[in-house]
């Protein structure tokens, strides 16, 4: 066992020494533990100095081995530049030693020469370190937690110079650990040391024990859906299990109690998610239906949500819901060609200093959709196998992309990318289920309606619907007829102005060959329709006496029209028999249109 | 169907190449396809106004086995004994409901996924009864074409789709066995109707096969069973009996029993209880009747008297020494109290309290006939007057249903959706009638616009000889006006009540604020959301009946007593425990092993259906049993016999579980201005009994707006520390 552990301590130094690192101290570390929510927050400002001789590349940070469950995230920039352009340096998290610790090792942005320094922030957050003490409080306690840490930076490397500065969520501190000198308390902050030469990995204890009653909610299982649809819609649907990891609440709730203090301090009576700028059709609600009380509002750059579970959290309780949207498509998929590529957030904003225990993420891609590639933020996740889901007018299934993370925070709020190829023609497939089965539909109505599949004759129905089609042709040559006397009485007019008899004569000796026409198709008609309806027969045979009663009538007409233009009949006279002679016409074509309109 | 195209006013839209057959089909297609959505839109009032949400009560328990039946199968739902209710006792639920309801809505649900059609259950069990709905236009239609004409049935089947009577079981979230019974009875009469009408032995299968839907749905059915026999008796007194009503009856009655006993609810019932002697008795006289008129054809008419009278004597003799054993061993079920007050309004208040508690078993008050059918009420008689003008088979068969319906709505309240469809029918008969009368003399005194066809405008001449009243014709425009306003002031009506008193879920209270802004009251789901998610699984909830469903559906927990009240005595323990001192409930709350109590309180916020109100039939219940015989109405009233919270109250009912559950720490409270803190604004007093502590319970959790509180029972204490 001995020599086991010398031979690894042996290999660790030759590990280290091959990097050759050695030569790297920190030359000052100020170290900010931020308190305040149920997550702490570890800020570390440390300027590297390299003493050495060679060039080097990686800088390492080590967690203690108690507290390597405990951090949920490890990030590093480097300090000094505008933090807009640049992005976070890349970390890799190396095994962990049972005596060290993990190994978190920060590749910098360039060669750290002899000599030089550098500056890095290292942000770490952990998570479950908070003990809540006591762990039962009643409805009108605070709340009350113990922290420990340790009061010196924890590296490999020898520290020059360093401070440690708490910040509590309050001035009130149950108790801190006094030890090691110097240490001072300032309101909310208690700042340890300066210390100064402090070896590589130096362990103390510092307790802290203080009040906390900022929300301490958890989510112990997130589900979140992203549904692409290439029709411009991408759904998203979060399923959440939330529970309130704080005191856990001893005794009975009093709703009095509750709504006389306003300030009910541990429990969480609502919070704010905020979701994506373009988010609509926002929807909460869980099992049992919409959850009615919840707020939108939409800013510039993101929708807050305002959610308000069914009932205040205590310690201990648990809840459940869910929250969906859409947002359009542009926004996260883009294309060339037939390739696709979706880019969006992993996890987003549940609420401010999150913690997601377990997340899943299944994301849903077009039927169809081929050669996924999924390129995950930096960071680890997990891919699970690839799943089928089946929803409206679906045949071989939808994709389904399935990642899953532990321990998420608001620092793993980032985007991933999955890029695909999807036959655009694909996209009409779903319309084309829908138009063929109804055009299929269709024409079997048509053919059902259309043809005729009894098979004995039914010679009533078809006598009927040969008389009808007569009727019809009868309609329309008593329009023809209808407008060849109107044109008649149109050329009498005009005679009766401008007195040329001629010209009248001949208007009238076409119109009357184009009626007699008209009057032989009628015939041609009755002769036909005599054979399925005598009654017809009968009908259009008065329909041509009332025809030849008219042309009589226009004859009178005409002829006293001439008697007038050749001044042979005065016209008083001539108005009153004119007028008969209409009265005549009128009832004739009542008598006309009533056999028309029985058919 | 002439007339019917003559009437339309819009045939001038009509495309003109159609011919009159295409037309007419066309006109019904439209003119029913309108009616069915309708039915089915405005059923969605409380969809669109609150959500796609379960109502009431029952229906929660139906949704709850159908998510079962659709999770597990039908096996397994068949099987299922459910632990979660009735503890300790548990209930077998699937020997103890009507599956149809659920065995339709998972078919449904199970064909639409088949599809990829990928729709939540519970959204299948929130439009089921208005697509339901939708296809009991299309009977209605179908079935009172049979009895009349087309233009009779379209005018029905447009009355049906928004009538109040129906539209109140039938809301979209009402997903209760009324909701698809309906259109499973009124398929059955269509089907009846249609073999008596043909005497072929394929419409009395479908009648009967349509019978054993309803059966599957609803123990409505009864009614089914004993109207038809009741229609065949009075064909044979009426002379109507034939060869066709024989067909039909006995392959009606065979098969559909036969059917009816595959239901594990109804078992042996319908050859033992008296309930469905009638359509068992018609059966066996049917046969008689057919024997007798059999060998009557093959003998003299004295050799027939000596046979008759001998036989009369001897098989009256044997079915009465058989009768009374039957009665006697017990086989013949003794008729169940639901029953008797169908019959005797007045005997479920006399006898049996837990019936006459629920609101639904009441008798109906007047009103309310008027309320659900408006128009209805008096084309009703007209309805049956054109009946009785023209008896036929078919027309006595509805006479007797309306005539039936009617006095059973009398009686209970809920039976008023039994009537629904034949006022309906009946009422369209009427309207289509009066209609079709006047129209033509409408159309007869205006030669200058001729009628229709040719053949509307010969019968149009035929009637000319009938009427021969002066100003025909501005009567008849008067009376069309007039019916025209009913119809359109039946439409608003409809859809008033529909939109006000049928389309509130129940579950969400909603208040208009001062400055008219809606204000939601959610507590209940609140409460129910709370016990399921911090309360340990299998904690056991107590809580009066009314709430048993919901708690087991939303909240997922143990509970006592339900809605189905099928065990007088438990019900009545926990309203012994309710009706009792602290002390006293707390001995009834550990002999029954409860962890959790609830209670439904609306001092607060003036809800006025909560325990305090329903108190005094927990006191009833109570009491009706030997374990209670102690717990007396009288003690909690005041000497002057009121019924009364403030200081006046009885002590006894000051100091009672229910009054302190309710009203703990209520004291302390201010409602409203001007009023001392603990005034209790359902009641508008101030409380009597303000300040004490509960000593065996704990507040456990208390809604936003007070309208359910939760009590923990607190464990008893160890041995030795106090």
């Amino acid at each position: 066992m001995m020599r086991l552990s010398f031979f690894c301590i042996f290999a660790t130094i030759v590990f280290v020494s091959g990097q050759d690192q050695d030569g790297l101290i920190n030359s000052n570390v100020e170290r900010t533990l931020d308190l305040v929510s149920h997550l702490p927050k570890e800020i570390i400002s440390v300027t590297i100095e390299n003493r050495g001789t060679k060039a080097t590349r990686y800088y390492d940070y080590y967690v203690e081995p108690q507290h390597v469950n405990n951090v949920a995230y490890v990030g590093a920039i480097v300090k000094g530049k505008n933090n807009d352009d640049q992005g976070n340096l890349l970390i890799k998290q190396e095994t962990t030693d049972k005596t060290k610790g993990a190994v978190y090792r920060i590749a910098l942005p360039n060669d750290l020469r002899a000599g030089q320094t550098i500056a890095l922030e290292i942000e770490v957050a952990h998570i479950n370190a908070l003990r809540l003490y006591p762990a039962e409080i009643t409805q009108i306690e605070r709340q009350l937690v113990l922290y420990k840490a340790n009061p010196y930076y924890y590296s490999r490397y020898t520290t020059q110079k360093q401070k440690t500065t708490v910040t509590l969520p309050t001035d009130r501190a149950e108790s801190y650990t006094q030890t090691p000198k110097p240490v001072a308390k300032s309101e909310q902050t208690i700042t340890y040391g300066p210390y100064e030469n402090v070896a590589a990995l130096t362990r103390s204890e510092i307790t802290l024990h203080y009040e906390n009653n900022n929300p301490f909610l958890t989510v112990s299982n997130l589900n979140r859906w992203i549904e692409v649809s290439h029709w411009g819609n991408v759904a998203v649907e979060e399923t959440i299990d939330m529970y309130h990891s704080g005191a856990k609440l001893k005794g009975p709730f009093s709703r009095l109690d509750f709504q006389r203090r306003p300030d009910s301090l541990s429990a969480v009576k609502t919070f704010k998610t905020s979701l994506p700028a373009s988010a609509r059709d926002i929807y909460y609600r869980d099992e049992i239906g919409n959850v009615s009380t919840s707020h939108v509002k939409e800013m510039q750059d993101q929708v807050e949500v305002e959610i308000r579970p069914r009932f205040p959290l205590f310690g201990g309780w648990r809840t459940h819901y869910m929250l969906g949207y859409n947002v359009p498509s542009y926004q996260y998929l883009f294309n060339k060609g037939n390739q696709y590529v979706l880019k969006m957030r992993l996890v987003d904003h549940v609420y401010d200093d999150q913690l997601l225990e377990q997340v899943t993420i299944r994301i849903v891609l077009p039927e169809h959709s081929r050669n996924i590639e999924f390129y995950p933020p930096p960071y680890g996740v997990e891919r699970l196998p690839n799943e089928k889901h089946y929803t409206y007018l679906d045949t071989v299934g939808r994709p389904v992309v399935v990642i899953t993370k532990r321990n998420v925070l608001f620092q793993h709020i980032q985007d991933f990318e999955i890029h695909y190829t999807f036959d655009k023609f694909m996209l009409f497939n779903e319309p084309m289920l829908l138009v063929g089965p109804l055009f299929g539909l269709f024409c079997l109505v048509i053919i059902l309606v259309r043809l005729n599949f009894s098979i004995s004759r039914n010679e009533g129905s078809e006598a009927r619907m040969r008389v009808q089609a007569v009727w019809d042709q009868v309609v329309e040559n008593n329009l023809k007829r209808t407008g060849f006397y109107q044109k008649i009485d149109d050329a009498l007019n005009a005679y009766k102005a401008n007195k040329d008899l001629k010209g009248y004569n001949e208007q009238r000796k076409k119109i009357e060959n184009e009626l007699k026409t008209v009057q032989q198709d009628l015939a041609g008609l009755q002769a036909k329709v005599k054979a399925d309806s005598a009654d017809s027969a009968e009908k259009i045979a008065e329909l041509q006496r009332l025809d030849t009663q008219q042309r009589e009538i226009q004859q009178v007409l005409s002829g006293l029209a001439e008697k007038l233009v050749g001044n042979k009949l005065p016209k008083p006279a001539y108005l009153t028999q004119e007028e008969a002679a209409r009265i005549r016409l009128r009832e004739i074509n009542a008598r006309i249109s009533a056999i028309i309109n029985q058919y | 169907m002439d007339a019917l195209t003559s009437i339309l006013p819009f045939k001038q839209l009509l495309p003109q190449k159609l011919s009159y057959d295409k037309q007419e089909t066309f006109l019904k297609l439209f003119i029913l396809a309108s009616a069915g959505i309708l039915a089915f839109a405005t059923r969605l009032f409380s969809v669109l106004r609150y959500e796609s949400v379960i109502h009431e009560f029952d229906p929660y328990f139906n949704y709850r086995t159908t998510k079962f039946l659709t999770d597990e199968g039908f096996y397994s739902f068949h099987n299922w004994f459910d632990d979660r209710a009735w503890y300790p006792l548990g209930r077998i639920i699937g020997g103890t409901i009507y599956p149809g309801l659920m065995v339709t809505s998972a078919a449904l649900y199970h064909a639409l996924r088949w599809f990829h059609i990928t729709i939540d259950i519970r959204n299948v069990c929130v439009f089921l009864a208005p697509l339901f709905s939708s296809f009991t236009v299309i009977v209605t239609y179908l079935l009172t074409k049979e009895l009349r004409n087309t233009s009779a049935g379209l005018v029905a089947a447009c009355l049906i789709s928004i009538v109040p009577g129906y539209i109140s079981r039938s809301v979209a979230g009402s997903y209760d066995n009324e909701g698809i019974a309906i259109f499973c009875m009124l398929l059955t009469y269509y089907l009846w109707i249609k073999a008596i009408k043909t005497g072929s032995i394929m419409w009395s299968a479908s009648c009967a096969l349509a019978y054993f839907y309803m059966v599957s749905s609803w123990g409505g059915y009864v009614f089914l069973i004993n109207l038809i026999p009741l229609h065949v008796l009075a064909l044979m007194f009426t002379g109507h009996f034939s060869h066709r009503i024989y067909v039909s009856y006995s392959t009606f009655y065979i098969i559909g029993t036969i059917l009816s006993m595959q239901i594990s609810f109804v078992g042996f019932q319908p050859v033992q209880s008296s309930e469905h002697m009638l359509a068992f008795g018609t059966f066996g006289l049917c046969q008689l009747f057919s024997f007798v008129e059999y060998v009557k054809s093959k003998l003299t008419q004295t050799q027939f008297d000596a046979l008759f009278s001998f036989a009369l004597v001897t098989v009256g003799f044997a079915l009465s020494i058989a009768g009374l054993v039957l009665w006697a061993s017990g086989k013949i079920a003794p008729w169940t109290g639901r029953f008797y007050a169908l019959l005797d309004p007045s005997y479920a208040k006399n006898h049996i309290p837990i019936i006459a508690s629920v609101s639904e078993h009441q008798p109906t008050a007047w009103s309310s006939f008027f309320f659900d059918f408006e128009l209805l009420v008096f084309m009703f008689p007209v309805g049956i007057y054109y009946c009785f003008k023209e008896l036929t088979d078919a027309n006595i068969f509805i006479i007797i249903y309306g005539m039936t319906s009617i006095y059973f709505a009398g009686v209970m309240v809920r039976l008023m959706l039994v009537l629904a469809p034949v006022m309906c029918v009946l009422s369209g008969i009427g309207i289509s009638s009066i209609l079709a009368t006047y129209m033509r003399n409408l159309d007869a005194s205006q030669p200058k616009k001729p009628a229709g066809t040719a053949s509307a405008g010969s019968r149009s001449r035929r009637t000319d000889d009938s009427s021969t009243y002066p100003r025909k014709n501005e009567i008849a425009f008067g009376v069309i006006c007039l019916m025209s306003f009913f119809l359109i002031t039946y439409v608003f009506h409809c859809t008033w009540v529909t939109s006000e008193a049928y389309s509130s879920p129940s579950i969400v209270l909603s208040a208009r604020g001062g400055d008219g802004s809606r204000y939601i009251f959610d507590d209940f789901r609140e409460a129910y959301w709370w016990l399921r998610y911090n309360t340990d699984e299998n904690a056991k909830v107590m809580s009066w009946w009314d709430y048993g469903y919901q708690i087991t559906a939303m909240a997922n927990r143990t509970i006592l007593v339900d809605n189905n009240t099928w065990n007088n005595t438990h019900i009545s323990r926990v309203g012994q425990a309710m009706s009792s001192t602290e002390d006293k409930a707390y001995e009834i709350m550990r002999e029954l092993d409860v962890d959790y109590v609830l209670v439904i309180f609306g001092g607060l916020i003036g809800y006025s259906s909560d325990d305090i109100n329903k108190f005094l039939w927990m006191v009833r219940i109570g009491g009706s049993t030997d374990k209670g015989a102690h717990i007396k109405e009288s003690d909690y009233f005041t000497p002057q016999g009121e019924f009364r919270v403030d200081k006046e109250g009885s002590p006894t009912l000051l100091n009672c579980l229910m009054y302190k559950l309710s009203y703990y720490r209520f004291g302390e409270t201010y409602t409203e201005q001007d009023k001392p803190p603990g005034y209790d604004r359902t009641r508008s007093v101030e409380i009597g009994n303000k300040n004490f502590e509960l000593e065996k319970l704990e507040e456990a959790y208390t809604t936003e707006h007070w309208l359910v509180r939760i009590y923990k029972v607190k464990k008893e204490e160890n041995r030795g520390q106090s």
